[in-house]
């Protein structure tokens, strides 16, 4: 079971964008979550003092996906939280066929004395978004407006 | 001409491209771009496609439109102009963007050079202290909803009257800092938690606060810069670049979700799904606008109370009070708007994303202090470099409904950026040609090194030479604060 995500270079000139990658929606939604929290802060200068427990559920995988990337720019700003680290599950839930996420975010409240800041992310957006299955893993694209 | 399109682009001018309608399926207009022959070459592709994209989008008037310091945004390239009828057209937040009235403010002291450089560490320090920048940053006023909901209605009014700054300054604001038609019910819950705490605050990305210095050698039109208020003699001035924070970027990711099902049910497609829009008339449309005219006011009191604190900043480090140190503001534009204003066509809804209004000499909106002149116009250069005061003309309400560049725009990712250089590095450099720099961020201070964007220098002559606006002055930054 791998997860990853690397940044791209080719899509946003003046923003940021990402690829990730997971076995599974799981491991895909913790590798895009850790690449959005990276562009916000060294998650290593973050010390793991709360959790955000975030619970959704979408018909659609890149809607869920797009509300849950969505939720952690929220946090920094509504509650002032960076996070260090994620674990999620995403399933399909049997009784409407919706997809259902449980995630959990481990950080702190925003301290540029100690955490090392990047960049403040105004949006997840929609351009060249995408979420695919490909060789039997899965694959999300996504840029982020700074 | 080696342009990096395939399309057929005809020049019009020196300073005007037309790419005609003929040349996508969909296009209801020509889309045109201001530029000179080198800035063109240089545009990269989306530029090309995006303003032709536009092109497409119902009740568009005249033309789709590009400044020279255009370049690859979301929806509408960064740079773009258009003009939709009120009655039959669209409003598009990719028109608008993400932060919603970012925008530029100027304001002029009696300081010269000479003054400041002796205390120039210690007035950044203090500025740094008081203007609070970078990732999820809060400032120091506490409001609760109905507070921030004054907020949305009363923009920059709301800080003026509970002691946020000087009367006389609103008349020196866009739309006097606050526009009609606002509705703060038809603002999220999210939108509002993401931006209550944020008035005062600058953000991160390519905005900035910076202490500028307008020398004699750089002023083109000394009459219009002195209505201006500004008389050179190595005279301090100050800039800021930010807008609507949290609270604005909420706005615009809320309707582009509603817009994205609107579309459907009136029968609009698009070329870009960031292009999502609605029927200006429609419920959505006039639900969007009026969200969007609230975090517009949030900006104008960004902008405002930011400006406050510089000049408690000011007093402090020259222990006057800022009204001795003639701290007015020269003039506040937004660069990421839609409006509603008149010209030949009737009533248009005019979508700037990138693109500052530049209305010429005479028109009623102005204010007295300004109706010779013309509007003032303040252009942002990179951090390295310098910035441009200008003014609006005759010229660009006949060819550009009033509008002209706003910046100088990228041209290197912010990756190739922080290879290029480190922050630290940068920051070493800059203070040895004369420049302090204050930033939260090393990485992000990186991003915005002056090699990453185009010569701004170049993107006002194009607009000069046009005749859209015409150049005041240069302001060469001293210090400079960044997220």
């Amino acid at each position: 079971m791998t997860s990853s995500f690397r940044f791209l270079e080719d899509i946003a000139l003046a923003d940021s964008a990402f690829e990730a990658r997971g076995d599974s929606p799981s491991e895909l939604f913790a590798a895009s979550a850790r690449a959005v929290i990276e562009t916000m802060v060294a998650p290593q200068t973050v010390s793991s003092t709360c959790t955000k427990a975030i619970t959704r559920h979408d018909r659609s995988l890149e809607e869920l996906l797009f509300d849950w990337l969505a939720d952690i720019v929220y946090l920094k700003d509504a509650e002032g939280l960076v996070f260090q680290d994620v674990v999620c599950t995403v399933e399909k839930r049997q009784a409407d066929g919706d997809w259902q996420l449980n995630g959990t975010l481990t950080g702190e409240p925003i301290d540029p004395a100690r955490h090392e800041l990047r960049a403040d992310i105004k949006a997840i957006t929609k351009h060249r978004y995408e979420v695919r299955q490909d060789n039997g893993g899965w694959i999300a694209t996504v840029v982020m407006d700074i | 001409m080696n342009l990096q399109t395939h399309m057929t682009v005809n020049r019009i001018t020196d300073q005007i491209w037309e790419i005609p309608a003929s040349e996508k399926p969909g296009m209801l207009v020509p889309a045109r771009i201001y530029a000179t022959e080198k800035i063109l070459t240089a545009m990269d592709r989306g530029v090309f496609e995006q303003v032709t994209n536009v092109a497409c989008l119902p009740g568009i008037r005249r033309y789709a439109l590009c400044m020279p310091d255009g370049h690859w945004g979301y929806g509408f390239p960064i740079g773009g102009v258009a003009a939709f009828d009120r009655d039959t057209g669209v409003i598009s937040p990719g028109g608008v963007g993400y932060d919603i009235n970012c925008g530029m403010r100027l304001i002029r002291t009696d300081l010269t050079l000479a003054d400041v450089a002796p205390r120039l560490e210690r007035l950044m320090t203090e500025l740094f202290r008081r203007v609070p920048a970078g990732v999820g940053s809060k400032g120091f006023i506490r409001l609760n909803r109905p507070e921030f909901d004054e907020v949305m209605r009363k923009g920059a009014r709301w800080c003026v009257e509970r002691g946020y700054g000087w009367h006389h300054d609103l008349e020196r604001i866009e739309e006097h800092g606050c526009i009609p038609g606002t509705d703060p019910s038809k603002v999220s819950d999210h939108a509002v938690e993401r931006g209550i705490s944020q008035l005062g605050t600058l953000g991160s990305g390519n905005h900035y606060l910076e202490v500028q210095v307008a020398s004699d050698d750089r002023i083109f039109d000394k009459p219009t810069a002195a209505a201006l208020g500004i008389t050179g003699h190595d005279q301090i001035v100050v800039m800021v670049h930010c807008g609507s924070r949290g609270f604005g970027h909420q706005v615009a990711s809320d309707y582009l979700k509603v817009f994205e099902k609107a579309m459907r049910r009136y029968g609009i497609t698009v070329k870009d799904q960031q292009l999502a829009c609605a029927p200006f008339r429609s419920p959505e449309g006039q639900d969007y606008f009026a969200a969007m005219n609230c975090a517009a006011n949030s900006a104008f009191a960004n902008r405002q109370v930011i400006t406050h604190q510089i000049r408690e900043a000011f007093s402090a480090v020259f222990e006057r009070p800022a009204e001795s140190l003639g701290m007015d503001i020269v003039y506040d534009v937004a660069h990421n708007i839609a409006k509603i204003e008149r010209y030949a066509e009737g009533e248009l809804v005019v979508h700037r994303k990138g693109s500052t209004r530049a209305f010429g000499p005479g028109r009623p909106e102005l204010p007295e202090i300004y109706r010779q002149t013309g509007q003032p116009v303040i252009c942002g250069g990179s951090m390295e470099t310098g910035s441009y005061l200008l003014v609006g003309t005759d010229q660009a309400m006949q060819q550009t409904f009033g509008s002209t560049m706003h910046g100088s725009g990228r041209t290197m990712s912010r990756a190739q950026a922080k290879r290029s250089v480190r922050g630290e590095q940068l920051q070493k450099q800059m203070a040895q040609r004369g420049i302090i720099v204050k930033a939260v961020s090393m990485s992000g201070l990186a991003e915005e090194a002056g090699f990453a964007y185009k010569n701004i220098s170049d993107v006002v002559e194009a607009v000069d030479a046009a005749g859209i606006t015409r150049k005041v002055a240069e302001l060469r930054p001293i210090g400079n604060i960044k997220g």
